[in-house]
């Protein structure tokens, strides 16, 4: 209760922790009721035939596009995590701090952050569907999103590079580690936990992706199997199935199933990140 | 053997540096490529300073969006960074760490749950309730301003905490032992000492609150007239591409593809304005 | 001091959740005398073959036969997002395909007429427009002929009908002719669902023939097919000159176009003069339409 009376002397400090307990107070309470609505419509909406194998008129099933999610998810991932790591490992370990090149990059990624999923959308259809002629197809949303997810991956890697102390990079110099060695047996995992917080958000962006994604992968409903196919992802899928107004109990239900996805994502990369933490 | 091992792998390094580079250049080119002929016809003054979007009747103005694109997201920034700021602060320093283990997760959930899930929630939940309020449609800037502020909040949060955790303890711990509270010491020294990162979190935000377009789409109202206040229907740029590109054909196809060109530019212009601000703070 | 943060922080989260849920079930006052204020004028946008069809059909046009629907109505790109606008504002006014109608939204007569499948094909309902399929003329592989053979025989015609559009054509009765490949479409979000029974029906004859179908919009489905990405472009439309001079079309279907208000409103019928006026902003109040 000392803590009081030393707030009651200090009138600003007061205020601003009421300030920032209402802020959480705010985020988490917008969160909870968020989730809580989408759980309350989607759940009794839940059946059985929107998981079976094949999506017809009469089912709307959801399985296929659940598959489509997590291949097209895996491949975007396959082509941007180790651009991205390579590439922060060179911004931070190589370059030369201040240097021409590094500005560019670094203006470059901030710029591909910024640029918004519908005009990735737009240029993935001008570029990949119609210029390099391969329609609607996987191939051309999994590089659509490799570019959109770059940056993200980029920053949260540098950053992780940057929190390992140096004292770790000399000690391995001094004991005679080249600095690839370094880089790969040093470095790198200690950036483990930093670089997967990264792929997460990345992994959240590409399952939530909508805009980037009907004018580049497409919508057919069906699995995809191969790369040529077009695929709807889950997020698409929900915006067909509102789109026409026809199938919006389906569409809640699509909707929890997608937050169960990306809840069940995140719990999985946090359990990889704390076994490789551990090794 | 090794020696020629460190200089290759480095040469992969940097290509990969490279891709991004790579990644805005053919980006550029291809929405300029598209982008610039359809202004040329339409006449840059009657683009971009045009008020009447009327693309069957030939009239490709696209003013209002622009405008309305500014005042979203500058009711986004106003809600989103605030609350962010306060509630990372309050996560990297005041959090208990079993409460932090809940709120970190939802945070991320946050940040996951697809735009146009946000979209539909706000059209049922958000809208009646400014409807109700305001006496208007209930779309609009206000409706909007306030789901594209909780949609970056995530993003401004996550920046923000790394950056503030990413300050060494010494200048919290110095200025606690000068005698400073503990808000204090946050607001004075930590606080300016993250500034950069906390500028590239809302640089973030802003990219994703004007860029955003599938749950704006649904709640803005989509009106492409000149915004006449803060509950008035607007159109935002992202919108007006989402909602016409699937049945616009000819000029109309390439006047939306223009239109995306000058969200870019904007993009650019936001993007250019800050690093000269960081850049000026820090020297 | 850690705990008392804590619990302070729980207790108001879920005190705020649990106020969140509540509000949004209770239902707000309502009022049996009609409604009155400012119309909110809820439209489709430009370029969608519902409103085309909407705007020429009921004259909401300028001396060039433009289209001239009042620059302040809300524009939405998506019937579910029209049918929650209308349900949730009861000053608003909208229109959806007849095949999208749903029961939370109210539906008036124009004219004195309802709008049903029968009255549009009697020909008393006005607000109407075609399902197109578009394509190369003569060069159709077999399976895609097929496929549209199908659609316009009997046996199709019948699924159009079942599913509450409207029949075209009485054709003979389909025979499988036992042909494997694969068609794709491409187009409008409005003709999609009824081509995806159409396409299940299909399989179920022909099970070594594969269907896609591109949800993609009436444009981007008829320039597929001209670049032909695609075997079969779907339109909501009809096309535009320059499209029709590349491609054919064959109509399938008509799909009627019901005007919606909100429940509250106790306005059963509008002439279309009326609605008229309203969509070229003319009209801005309930009071002025009574």
């Amino acid at each position: 209760m000392t803590k009081l009376k030393t707030y009651l002397k200090h009138p600003f400090s007061f205020l601003m922790l009421i300030l920032l307990v209402t802020a959480a107070v705010i985020t988490v309470a917008s969160i909870i009721f968020i989730i809580v609505y989408i759980l309350e419509k989607g759940i009794p909406n839940i059946t059985g035939e929107l998981f079976s194998l094949h999506f017809n008129s009469k089912n709307q099933s959801m399985l296929p596009s659940i598959i489509n999610t997590v291949s097209i998810t895996f491949l975007t991932l396959l082509f941007a995590v180790p651009i991205g790591i390579f590439s922060a490992i060179y911004l931070v370990e190589y370059a030369k701090k201040g240097s021409k090149l590094v500005k560019v990059i670094r203006i470059t990624t901030e710029t591909l952050a910024g640029i918004p999923s519908i005009v990735f959308g737009l240029f993935g259809f001008l570029a990949f569907v119609i210029t390099l002629g391969w329609n609607y197809s996987m191939i051309s949303g999994v590089l659509t999103l490799t570019m959109m997810v770059l940056p993200t991956i980029i920053r949260t890697t540098e950053e992780a590079l940057l929190a390992v102390p140096d004292s770790y990079r000399e000690g391995s110099f001094g004991l005679g580690a080249g600095k690839l060695r370094t880089i790969f047996k040093i470095i790198l995992p200690s950036a483990v936990p930093g670089i997967l917080s990264g792929v997460i958000l990345a992994i959240g962006r590409i399952v939530g992706e909508t805009a980037a994604l009907i004018y580049t992968a497409g919508t057919v409903a069906d699995t995809a199997t191969s790369l040529m196919d077009s695929a709807r992802t889950l997020s698409v899928h929900l915006y067909c199935l509102l789109n026409e107004g026809l199938f919006t109990e389906q569409a809640y239900a699509t909707a929890v199933i997608l937050l169960l996805l990306v809840v069940g994502i995140n719990a999985l990369s946090n359990f990889v990140a704390k076994k490789i933490a551990k090794a | 053997m090794s020696k020629i091992k460190e200089k290759l792998m480095k040469i992969v390094f940097l290509l990969c540096a490279c891709i991004s580079i790579i990644a805005v250049v053919i980006i550029c080119l291809f929405i300029f490529a598209n982008g610039v002929p359809a202004v040329g016809k339409i006449g840059f003054f009657d683009f971009i300073f045009g008020t009447h979007w009327k693309p069957s009747s030939g009239e490709f103005g696209i003013f209002p969006m622009i405008v309305a694109s500014i005042y979203v997201t500058a009711g986004a920034i106003i809600i989103g960074v605030p609350i962010g700021l306060l509630t990372a602060i309050f996560l990297a320093k005041y959090c208990p760490k079993r409460l932090y283990k809940v709120i970190k997760p939802l945070i991320n959930l946050l940040a996951s749950i697809p735009s146009i899930v946000y979209g539909f929630f706000c059209l049922v939940v958000v809208v009646p309730i400014i409807q109700e309020l305001t006496n208007t449609s209930g779309k609009g800037i206000l409706t909007a301003s306030i789901l594209l502020g909780i949609m970056i909040l995530p993003t401004i949060i996550n920046t923000a905490e790394s950056s503030i955790r990413a300050v060494p303890d010494m200048y919290y711990e110095g200025a606690l032992a000068l005698g400073a509270t503990k808000e204090r010491s946050i607001f004075k020294t930590v606080i300016p000492a993250a500034k950069s990162g906390i500028m590239s979190g809302i640089i973030l935000g802003i990219g994703r609150a004007i860029g955003e377009t599938m749950a704006v789409v649904m709640i803005a109202g989509n009106t492409p007239i000149m915004p006449r206040g803060i509950t008035s229907s607007v159109r935002t740029l992202t919108s007006n591409i989402v909602m016409e590109m699937a049945y616009s054909s000819g000029l109309h196809q390439k006047a939306l593809i223009a239109t995306a060109m000058v969200l870019f530019v904007l993009i650019l212009i936001i993007n250019i304005c800050f690093s000269i601000i960081v850049r000026k703070k820090e020297k | 001091m850690k705990k008392l943060l804590c619990g302070i922080l729980a207790g108001t989260v879920l005190a705020l959740s649990f106020a969140g849920c509540g509000s949004s079930d209770s239902n707000k006052g309502t009022d049996n005398s009609g409604v009155t204020g400012e119309i909110t004028v809820v439209s489709r946008e430009d370029g969608s073959g519902t409103r085309s069809a909407f705007t020429e059909l009921l004259g909401i046009i300028d001396d060039q036969e433009n289209d001239a629907t009042t620059e302040t109505a809300e524009i939405t790109n998506s019937t579910s997002v029209m049918i929650t606008t209308v349900e949730g504002n009861k000053n608003a006014i909208g229109y959806v395909s007849l095949g999208s109608l749903s029961d939370t939204v109210k539906e008036v007569k124009v004219d004195g007429v309802e709008g049903t499948a029968e009255n549009v094909k009697n020909g008393t309902y006005k607000i109407s427009r075609p399902f197109n399929l578009a394509y190369f003329d003569g060069k159709l592989s077999k399976v895609a002929q097929d496929f549209v053979d199908f659609i316009m025989s009997s046996d199709g015609q019948e699924i159009v009908d079942k599913e509450g559009y409207i029949s075209v054509e009485e054709g003979e009765s389909y025979k499988s002719a036992g042909l494997s490949g694969k068609v794709t479409l491409a187009g409008s979000t409005s003709v999609a669902p009824l081509m995806n029974v159409i396409a299940d029906e299909y399989k179920k004859l022909n099970p070594d023939v594969s269907v896609e179908i591109q949800e993609s919009g009436s444009s981007a489905g008829i320039q597929s097919a001209m670049q032909k990405a695609v075997d079969i472009g779907m339109s909501s439309r009809e096309l535009k000159d320059d499209e029709a001079k590349t491609l054919v079309t064959k109509q399938i279907a008509m799909d009627g176009i019901a005007v919606v208000i909100n429940k509250e409103n106790t306005i059963e019928s509008l002439t279309s003069d009326q609605i008229k006026s309203i969509y070229l902003g003319e009209t801005t109040t309930w009071e002025d339409v009574q």
